[in-house]
């Protein structure tokens, strides 16, 4: 709640300070990391994604479409111009290689379900993202996991539909392993 | 099956009858995506077009870039639509409805003086077109239908939700609604195929109608994978309607369709047989006559080119020739290595649709050299003094098209 009373100026403030100085005092860096790379377990890793799915995401957050009630809050009233000024700050920076303990099954698993569905050929082989299309490599596993349930279950709307429809098919169970995957690799 | 049936039924009536139920109507999850995408194409790196979420200034609008035929000229009429769609106006044109895609919202442009002001007068919906009828504007989103009433002067206070009444499939892919209202004082409504490739449940890849209401729901067209426009031909009073043929089949095609009903209840083919007469290789496997009993396209479109708003010119600024010619704006390719389409082609055809002729008509928004693009001209709207009206869906912007007859040589 704290975070949504400091609304657009912290908000402003937050990408000079982030940018300029690094504090960890700035309310996009206490949820997503000084650097872009999140800590925070359900908050997604910004560092190095494309600067159009960034863009994208803003904007339909501050829309009210997407996101939480503390990114919502954040967002109020934040104009086009400075909304692309955060998306190229973020798309900058450099994602931190993953951490945690990989299990070679569910990680091989995970690769399996990406190539019988051709998530490459969007997000790129290395699974870096590209201009509408986020990065996917070492993103926080519980949120990648979280975001394709949301896509299941319409409710996560997007540019266009296409990722929705890019999820038939593959059960729930297997968001599992996918998410294990992407957010092991580098 | 029928013996265990009847002895579980024995054991537990209503537990079983909830059960089968259930079962039935249960829908078959459509296919996954990879589905249509051959092994060939397994490395194509094609994916959709990223859209423009933020506002662009009317200086960083190349219009300029816009070529036309001679005599005809191209300004900027409205800015600041982000993602600009679907116009609808009310009966004496100072007020213009424009619906979106992702950014959720209609606007409200107010045409007044020479100028015009641009709000935004809903928002946070999945998907959202507008229509103007009978005072009132309907906004359909994928899973909503509002009716704002009084609207004529501007669309204020809170709508009436009849969601209900409209019985609205779940799946939002290919789900975005062009909705017009005909002569016979009803909405048509269409509800694409929610995949690239796939047998659709019943009540996906047809075009209906109903009453304003929101009763009498009638399916008046089947086969139709993902029409984005559509326009009643001014003599014959028929249906045209535009459709996106499927993708992963390569740069050739099978390519896009302009249709015309003639009757209530014709198949345009989805998911067997595309474009003239291309039979699926995914859905279509071992099935004889696939293109039986289809009703081919007045013409196809080109491969890719994703045709979207369809208007017959009725108007007396523009050239003789151009009477009744149906404008068919095309946003333009992605499933296609060499861009396509971005563009507004005219289409001459007599009124049963044969003899149909393509010509370009607005050009210059991509450049086949390096591939690139500026503006994706989507929809098509006519001015009472003739001019024609495009919204370009990047740039959020309307362009208007007037013709001068150049000056007699004395």
């Amino acid at each position: 709640m704290l975070l949504l009373r400091k609304g657009r100026r912290a908000l402003l403030a937050a990408l000079f300070i982030s940018t300029a100085h690094g504090q960890n005092t700035a309310p996009c860096a206490a949820c997503h990391g000084v650097d872009g790379n999140s800590v925070v377990v359900g908050t997604p890793s910004l560092a190095g994604q494309p600067r159009i799915f960034l863009e994208n995401y803003l904007v339909m957050t501050r829309e009210g479409l997407r996101g939480n009630d503390v990114m919502r809050g954040l967002l109020k009233g934040v104009s086009d111009k400075e909304i692309i000024a955060l998306a190229v700050h973020y798309s900058k920076l450099k994602p931190k290689p993953p951490v945690g303990k990989t299990d070679p099954k569910l990680f091989n698993r995970g690769r399996e379900i990406a190539s019988k569905n051709r998530c490459a050929s969007c997000h790129e082989k290395t699974f870096a993202g590209r201009e509408q299309m986020p990065r996917l490599a070492g993103q926080r596993e519980e949120f990648l996991a979280q975001v394709m349930l949301e896509y299941r279950q319409n409710r996560r709307p997007g540019g266009d539909t296409l990722m929705t429809a890019a999820l038939y098919g593959i059960p729930e169970a297997d968001f599992k392993a996918l998410a294990h995957y992407f957010s092991r690799l580098k | 099956m029928r013996k265990t049936t009847l002895s579980l039924a024995a054991a537990s009536v209503l537990a079983l009858s909830v059960q089968c139920a259930f079962a039935q109507d249960k829908p078959k999850p459509p296919p996954a995506w990879h589905q249509g995408k051959p092994a060939a194409m397994a490395d194509s790196k094609l994916a959709p077009v990223p859209g423009k979420m933020t506002e662009t200034p009317e200086s960083d609008i190349p219009i300029s870039k816009m070529k036309l035929p001679k005599g005809f000229k191209a300004e900027i009429w409205a800015s600041g639509l982000v993602g600009a769609r679907a116009m609808t106006m009310n009966d004496d044109q100072t007020k213009m409805w424009v619906g979106t895609r992702g950014i959720g919202r209609v606007y409200e442009v107010t045409n007044e003086g020479g100028k015009r002001t641009v709000k935004v007068v809903a928002e946070k919906l999945t998907q959202p077109t507008s229509v103007y009828a009978n005072g009132a504007l309907y906004v359909f989103a994928i899973d909503k239908v509002l009716r704002y009433d009084n609207a004529a002067k501007g669309v204020s206070g809170q709508p009436v939700d009849m969601t209900k009444a409209f019985d609205l499939p779940p799946q939002q892919h290919h789900n975005w609604k062009y909705v017009r209202v005909g002569a016979d004082k009803k909405l048509y409504v269409p509800f694409g195929a929610p995949c690239n490739i796939c047998e659709p449940e019943k009540e996906y890849a047809q075009i209906r109608r109903y009453n304003l209401d929101g009763s009498g729901k009638e399916v008046i067209a089947v086969g139709v994978r993902n029409t984005q426009g559509f326009d009643w031909h001014p003599k014959t009073g028929e249906l045209w309607f535009t459709d996106h043929g499927r993708d992963w089949l390569g740069d050739k095609g099978p390519e896009d369709e302009l249709n015309r009903l003639s009757k209530p209840g014709q198949n345009f083919g989805y998911p067997y047989c595309h474009a003239n007469k291309v039979v699926d290789p995914d859905v279509a496997k071992g099935k004889k006559d696939a293109c039986k009993d289809v009703t081919l396209p007045v013409t196809t479109m080109g491969p890719h080119t994703a045709v979207m708003g369809i208007h017959f010119y009725t108007g007396s600024m523009f050239p003789k020739e151009y009477q009744g010619v149906a404008f068919i704006a095309r946003k333009g390719s992605w499933n296609r290595s060499k861009k396509i389409g971005y563009d507004v082609v005219a289409v001459k055809a007599g009124p049963d649709g044969k003899g149909a002729k393509v010509t370009p008509f607005a050009t210059g928004f991509m450049d086949p050299k390096d591939n690139s693009f500026w503006g994706r001209p989507a929809y098509l709207a006519q001015l009472k003094d003739g001019s024609l009206l495009v919204s370009d869906e990047q740039l959020g912007a309307i362009y208007r098209i007037s013709y001068e007859a150049p000056a007699k040589k004395k």
